[in-house]
């Protein structure tokens, strides 16, 4: 088993991170965007131990989200300024997709079906024909404000607040998108559920065998469900506690519970790491329902996280977390990404007991 | 003569418990200490693996994680150490294994005594009080626990002749004589050589006219019995030869008085508990008593109290994983860091002056 090593990124971003992306057909190339205002463009250098900087592309705006697109050149991009945009990483020129009346919080790219999702704070989703760059998206709106969104090969998932989760699927968008008069048609979800979290989702992610997805809340709490709307297949659904501690009892005991910031599936053996506010990133095997890691502590919360295509990497962003009471919150200076090279068998589960 | 079989357990099966050595816990059997030992004491606290060993915890931390363990978990605090190999009731050391069984023996008298305080039965032996106590009076300790010594040699010598007489042994004369009043219940009552917990029994024998024994050590009349309610806790000495670690049935685990049985105090000697004067007995008992028990005994409690209120940092994690469904009371006291169910931290971030968007 190779040994696993864990490296430091020598120019990270100056301010909180908002998410980090490995590239689809890269294992070496993954993108940071930063409320610094910049998107980073790093890429690990084989054999040794470190991602140097390629490029960055400074917006107007803090960016709240990242994803690649079809392939390593590609980017687009969640702003604080509501904006939409398409980064070309080789030339770094920028198209602006669609503009929300919010801020955009979150993008997510569907390779099967060339589309891009994003969610804004105003309440919707913009479904992008990113083969038809200058054609206008389709707006779907939503009963409350989306906070996490993740594709699937064939769904899309979106958790709300008020634990709203709606799960559209994606041949049924792209045949709206391709109609005759895409503004018209009337798109409605797949499913509807209300999230088994009963505080404030945090981040989803998607099975990467199309199966199902995991949610995480502000309460130090992981759920892990399916797709599929069989009695069976929604009785497999659960829930567990995660990233809390034991507070001293001088303190009044109890636990501390840290959000669980980040939530991202290994693309091989379909295990799952979650990041949370106390630092820690775990590793879980989804089928067994058990911790298989647990990586020693960051200095700061964990903000992102992101398995490279092959699973050999694990990018980890790390910045100071906004916690309750902070009004001069400051974290200039303080992030960091790691970047972890994971052993053979390091992220590989036991199956189910 | 059946056995009289009572609600609780009599000191034999006590002491045959097997216990843990990192936190005193007594166990049915030995299995299920082992696995009590894996889970509570053996287990990473980062995967939850349950090792054999503190040794091999150890090696498992080094390896695996890169990380070193500085002592064994939820251990009492004098029996942290990973110097000692423990696996089971292996490797246990001999002093911490005579003051386990000097505590259980401890604790097992001081219940006893509470029970007859309680029911205000006298203890066995006291009953008539009277006749035939007066004859023994005038024995003294030793020469009870030498008499004791003797019978223990005859019983082990009639096991190992498959149940026949013994063969007659070189014994100092005034001995033979107690030999001989101890052998007759031997042979006279049958079960007295096929219960191993009788035949392990420090008691002396059944004795003719005196059905029951004394309580250990203390001569019947020169101590009042327990009737009246008002009587003092503990009264009866927990003073108790240290016992073998096994059954005790085998001659060679014996402590060398048993075999020497020097007529002088001085085979009594170095052991806590036995005193050898009347005197002492009393005073060692008021100070057993009263004190509520030994170091170790605090040390247990004090463990407990802290498990009870709050389990141990970094196991919790790798057990929710496993247990999801465990609704406990513990939610009431959880502290978030970020608690606003409505509104999310970046929205809060986004209304800070440092991230205003530029006007374009």
């Amino acid at each position: 088993m190779a040994p696993s090593t864990q490296f430091e990124v020598s120019q990270p971003p100056n301010d909180v991170i908002s998410a980090v992306v490995f590239a689809p057909d890269n294992t070496n190339r993954l993108l940071v965007s930063s409320w610094d205002r910049n998107v980073y463009l790093y890429e690990i250098a084989e054999g040794t131990e470190d991602a140097t900087l390629l490029n960055k592309f400074e917006h107007r705006a803090p960016i709240l989200d990242v994803c690649f697109g079809a392939n390593g050149n590609e980017a687009y991009t969640a702003g604080l300024d509501c904006s939409v945009k398409r980064i070309d990483l080789s030339s770094g020129e920028q198209t602006v997709l669609s503009t929300h009346e919010k801020p955009v919080r979150c993008v997510v790219y569907s390779p099967q079906h060339s589309m891009l999702i994003s969610a804004s704070w105003d309440h919707t989703l913009h479904v992008h024909n990113t083969s038809a760059p200058a054609s206008t998206p389709i707006t779907i709106s939503l009963p409350g404000k989306p906070h996490a969104l993740a594709a699937s090969p064939s769904k899309v998932v979106v958790a709300m607040t008020a634990r709203l989760v709606h799960i559209y699927d994606l041949p049924a968008l792209a045949a709206a998108l391709s109609s005759a008069d895409p503004a018209s048609a009337t798109i409605t979800p797949w499913q509807q559920r209300e999230s088994s979290l009963k505080f404030l989702t945090r981040a989803v992610a998607c099975m990467p065998n199309d199966a199902g997805y995991a949610t995480s809340s502000i309460e130090g709490r992981v759920a892990v469900e399916w797709f599929e709307d069989t009695a069976e297949s929604q009785a497999r659904k659960y829930a567990f506690k995660c990233h809390r501690q034991t507070a001293p009892e001088e303190e009044g005991g109890g636990d501390v519970v840290y959000p669980v910031n980040a939530l991202t599936f290994h693309p091989v053996y379909g295990t799952f790491a979650s990041g949370g506010g106390d630092g820690t990133v775990a590793l879980w095997d989804a089928e067994a329902k058990r911790r298989m890691r647990q990586y020693q502590k960051f200095p700061d919360s964990v903000a992102a996280l992101s398995f490279s295509n092959n699973g050999k990497y694990l990018a980890i962003g790390v910045c100071r977390g906004f916690e309750t009471g902070m009004e001069n919150f400051d974290s200039e200076g303080r992030a960091k990404v790691f970047i972890r090279e994971l052993g053979e068998t390091e992220a590989k589960g036991k199956g189910p007991k | 003569m059946g056995k009289k079989k009572r609600g609780h357990p009599d000191v034999e099966e006590l002491l045959a418990r097997p216990w843990c050595y990192y936190c005193e816990r007594d166990f049915e059997d030995l299995k299920l200490l082992i696995s009590h030992q894996k889970a509570k004491h053996f287990k990473c606290d980062r995967c939850g693996k349950r090792l054999n060993t503190a040794g091999g915890l150890s090696v498992h931390m080094n390896q695996v994680h890169k990380e070193a363990l500085d002592k064994v978990e939820n251990a009492l605090a004098n029996r942290q150490g990973l110097d000692i190999e423990i696996f089971g009731m292996e490797g246990v050391p001999d002093d911490i294994v005579q003051q386990h069984n000097q505590r259980i023996i401890t604790n097992f008298y001081t219940a006893q005594a509470e029970r007859h305080a309680a029911t205000g039965n006298p203890p066995p032996g006291h009953a008539g009080g009277q006749g035939p106590a007066k004859k023994i009076k005038m024995e003294t300790p030793e020469e009870l626990k030498k008499r004791l010594a003797d019978h223990r040699a005859k019983v082990a010598q009639i096991k190992a002749n498959g149940g026949t007489l013994p063969v007659p042994v070189v014994v100092p004369k005034s001995q033979q004589q107690q030999q001989q009043q101890a052998q007759v219940p031997a042979s006279v009552s049958p079960v007295a050589g096929q219960s191993p917990a009788q035949g392990a029994s420090p008691f002396p024998p059944p004795q003719p006219g005196f059905p029951y024994p004394p309580p250990v050590g203390v001569m019947p009349g020169a101590f009042p019995p327990p009737v009246q309610p008002g009587v003092v806790v503990g009264a009866y000495p927990p003073v108790f030869p240290p016992r073998p670690t096994t059954g005790g049935t085998t001659l060679p685990h014996m402590p060398p008085y048993y075999n020497g049985g020097p007529p002088g105090g001085g085979g009594a000697g170095g052991y806590p508990g036995a005193a050898s004067t009347v005197d002492e007995l009393v005073s060692g008992a008021a100070r057993q008593g009263g004190g509520g028990g030994d170091e170790i005994d605090q040390l247990i409690r004090a463990a407990e109290q802290g498990q009870g209120s709050k389990p141990p940092p970094g196991a919790r994690a790798g057990e929710d994983a496993g247990a999801e469904k465990k609704g406990k009371g513990k939610d009431k006291h959880m502290r978030m860091v970020y608690g606003d169910s409505e509104v999310s931290p970046e929205e809060k971030m986004a209304l800070l002056p440092r991230y205003a968007v530029a006007a374009a």
